[in-house]
């Protein structure tokens, strides 16, 4: 009996573990069956189903059931799924889909990485160029902007339009109150104005506990400061129309030595090499930096924030351009767009489906679905009073999680029409600063040459010199050092890089 | 078991035997239960190893694995002659080595110090403590050092510099960041790898320790010639299993804790394949560095099972 029992035991064990490993196999099959027959059969019916990889700065995305993507829908008349990708790792998060094989339908693309460049290569995604013409809102594009985002010439991805000019400077402005000081003008006075913060107590409070400006790991600062130094925009061109990288330009050394002098004097934050860039705007808005590089628009929000912990305090921040160099008044531009939606080979299998996506892409040009995307539905996450834009999502985390990064889906193209609120003189001073921005910005002569050798090492070629010059700011290297940085540079294909460079230099100058 | 193979033995003893096959349907019953086992390392452990072709190709996902061109040992030689190899093969070594010499006995040390822990109720509790670290993940892990690290506002930064009057830069410079990573895989993993040697603690003979003291023997020499010749065997086998793993220097710790001011002590071959395959998308490349770690792990491994057997140590295989 008891052999019997242990047999049958042993025999339920083993038909358990089987009916688990066939149960796993046939979980899988039924779900990638699930997508190609919803994607099959909704597209043969009347609505098409667009399957979207996007970024999303929030942990709650719109879910398919959002009442504003089902406007949007319905407005568009087509289905849509959205993939949602955290913004923080996208282009890992890119990579990952690409290698995968089944791409969505629309991809937003990062930037033109060089997986997207082999890609496109192999035939992965539909040249679009010749088809923009026959689109309302497409045909409208902005040529210089379509260039810098093609590769090489060709249009591989409808570019999300950006402000030129986003680059500027924020300022505590109840800082320089106190202290009776200027919005600086010049690099002098900016370094004046970051000493006073360190070493002035401008908020107060009797304790020495500020600084001047933040700054995070991210890079983003130190390109733009060094701009104000005369130093080219990625690449400069020299007498003979030779380009040349910017850190091999005069004035590199100099701005270097310029940002050394405020690390030193402790006017930057001691741990900026070490500081994740989520928490870089913390400082300013609680009041130990005065003083952040950073796009314009994020004034208001850091505005915002103090305002909501500390109501008196009304008009904290002002922001302005750049400052002046010897030089002249330079800002380091956007590309104009950030990022691109590209249309996939593998999900959009026949130029019929192209031609709807491609509507579908068009229609959110249209002021309707701009204000849906971007303002949500009107009477629920807003209102119009008096001609005047009243929010109801910015309270409401409910709504707002309804909408919250539907924008990420929209081109721009032909231009901005959502909805903005009225009477906020510092936005208004952003926008106003973003149009000025345009006149002074150096432009990348390079921006749409795609190289080879760049494609295949530039993330270890730009990091040999972007640590070079963080090392050098906080004093582990000295000039020595940072030509010898330039010289591993060069061996490690610096030297073809800029040859490269050149060679698509001449040949577009013809 | 024992049983049912009894069992099956008296039911078929009446029949001729004939060579192998014979005994295999005998025991069938034996057999039919070891396929799901089977199933599941061919499945989900050799089979995706067939993926290792796109190393000696020039793999496109759109292409697939058939349609990509065949390209033999160019990404391996391209590897060694990179100039970035000598520098990833010395950080990944150094501390692989510190790993080896400063965090592989702590768990041996914790333990035999919680073995000595009389109080049955307090040893109990202890443990349960030291194995709280390890349930953290990294991502924490990095914070918590962020948060005691910095320097200007770092607990432990405040502390140093009111002690010795200047900070020290633990997380940006490269010298501290060897130590940094050791102390963090000490602080989280400590505890947790004790397990194993409790374990084989708790079947030593206690009358080995009853003739010990009849002999007048201390704590320590009970220590020193009864404990620890009994984990002995234990201690060779999780080295010889350490040692296939000796270039895995664990990527999600070493990515979170590097910066552009300690990278060139802090890029190993784990990192660089993360950076090379997945931001550039050089996934042949990658898979080619990957492999060749692999196979180092696995020469490892080998060998140190072969030097173990010489010295008379029971091996691995």
């Amino acid at each position: 009996m008891k052999t019997k029992f242990l047999r049958n035991l042993l025999m339920a064990l083993f038909v358990f573990g089987v009916l688990i490993l066939a149960g796993c196999s046939n979980n899988s099959e039924t779900t990638g069956n699930d997508d190609q027959g919803e994607s099959g059969e909704e597209g043969s019916e009347e609505r098409m189903n667009i399957r979207v990889f996007a970024p999303t700065f929030t942990t709650e995305p719109p879910t398919d059931d959002s009442p504003v993507l089902k406007a949007i829908e319905d407005y568009t008349n087509k289905d849509i799924t959205m993939e949602w990708a955290p913004n923080s790792n996208i282009e890992d998060k890119f990579n990952i889909t690409l290698s995968s094989g089944d791409l969505p339908h629309i991809m937003v693309v990062p930037n033109k990485s060089p997986s997207f460049i082999s890609a496109v290569e192999d035939g992965a995604f539909w040249e679009l160029g010749p088809y923009l013409k026959d689109y309302p809102n497409l045909s409208q594009a902005n040529e210089i902007i379509l260039n810098n985002s093609s590769i090489n010439g060709d249009i591989y991805g409808i570019y999300r339009s950006r402000n030129l000019g986003r680059t500027g400077v924020i300022i505590r402005k109840d800082w320089l109150e106190n202290l009776g000081l200027e919005e600086p003008k010049t690099i002098d006075e900016f370094y004046n104005m970051l000493k006073a913060f360190k070493e002035q107590d401008p908020d107060g409070d009797g304790q020495d506990d500020t600084y001047g400006l933040v700054v995070s790991k991210y890079e983003g600062p130190w390109d733009v400061m060094q701009t104000w130094f005369g130093v080219p925009n990625r690449w400069g061109e020299d007498e003979n129309g030779e380009l040349y990288p910017f850190f091999m330009d005069d004035n590199y050394v100099e701005s270097l030595n310029f940002f050394k002098k405020l690390y030193d004097e402790g006017l930057v934050n001691e741990d900026f090499a070490v500081m994740d860039p989520a928490q870089w705007s913390e400082p300013v808005i609680s009041g130990e930096a005065g003083v952040q590089v950073n796009v314009l628009d994020e004034g208001h929000r850091i505005q915002d924030k103090i305002v909501e912990a500390n109501p008196e305090n009304t008009e904290p921040i002002t922001v302005i351009k750049a400052v002046e160099g010897d030089h002249g008044l330079l800002n380091l531009p956007t590309s104009g767009y950030n990022g691109m939606l590209a249309i996939s080979k593998t999900s959009v299998k026949s130029e019929e489906e192209l031609k709807q996506v491609l509507d579908f892409i068009d229609k959110l040009g249209d002021e309707e679905a701009q204000i849906l995307a971007g303002n949500g539905i009107e009477g629920r996450q807003y209102d119009i009073v008096d001609g005047e834009l009243v929010n109801h999502a910015q309270d409401d985390p409910a709504l707002l999680a309804e909408m919250d990064g539907l924008n990420q889906l929209l081109t721009f193209i032909p231009e901005s029409k959502v909805l903005t609120p009225a009477g906020d003189p510092l936005r208004e001073l952003e926008e106003k600063l973003m149009k000025e921005n345009e006149e002074i910005v150096v432009a990348n002569p390079a921006e749409s040459y795609i190289s080879e050798v760049y494609s295949k090492k530039g993330q270890q070629l730009d990091n040999i010199i972007l640590d070079a010059r963080v090392k050098y700011i906080v004093g582990q290297i000295d000039e020595a050092g940072l030509e010898e940085a330039i010289e591993l540079w060069k061996q490690n294909g610096g030297t073809d890089y800029i040859a490269e460079i050149n060679q698509l230099h001449q040949e577009a100058q013809k | 078991m024992a049983n049912v193979h009894d069992n099956t033995l008296e039911r078929t003893a009446a029949k001729s035997k004939k060579g192998k096959w014979n005994q295999i349907l005998k025991e069938k019953w034996l057999y039919l239960m070891v396929l799901p086992g089977l199933a599941y390392f061919l499945i989900f452990k050799y089979f995706p190893m067939w993926g290792i072709v796109i190393a000696f190709q020039d793999y496109s996902p759109f292409l697939g694995v058939f349609g990509s061109e065949w390209v033999g040992f160019e990404h391996f030689q391209y590897f060694f002659s990179n100039p970035d190899f000598l520098r990833l093969l010395r950080n990944t070594f150094i501390l692989a080595l510190y790993d080896l010499v400063f965090f592989f006995p702590a768990p041996i040390i914790l333990a035999l110090m919680l073995n000595e822990i009389r109080i049955s109720i307090y040893k109990r509790a202890l443990q349960t403590m030291v194995y709280v670290p390890h349930f953290m993940s990294w991502v924490i892990i990095a914070s918590i050092s962020y948060v005691f690290l910095t320097t200007g506002g770092g607990v432990v930064n405040d502390l140093i510099a009111k002690l010795i009057g200047q900070e020290i830069n633990f997380l940006s410079s490269p010298e501290w960041f060897r130590p940094m990573i050791i102390g963090q895989i000490i602080w989280k993993e400590t505890g947790w790898g004790t397990v194993i040697f409790l374990a084989a603690l708790a079947s030593v003979d206690q009358e080995q320790y009853e003739a010990a003291i009849v002999d007048g023997a201390g704590r320590f020499r009970r220590l020193w010639h009864v404990t620890l010749p009994a984990l002995r065997s234990t201690i060779v086998i999780l080295l010889i299993l350490r040692l296939g793993n000796f270039l895995d220097t664990g990527f999600q710790q070493i990515y979170l804790m590097s910066n552009s001011l300690n990278r060139s002590v802090a890029d190993v071959f784990d990192t660089y394949v993360y950076f090379v395959g997945i931001t550039e998308g050089a996934f042949s490349y990658s898979t080619a560095v990957g492999l060749f770690k692999s196979v180092v792990g696995i020469v490892l491994i080998v060998g140190a099972d072969r030097i173990a057997k010489k010295l008379g140590q029971g091996g691995l295989f």
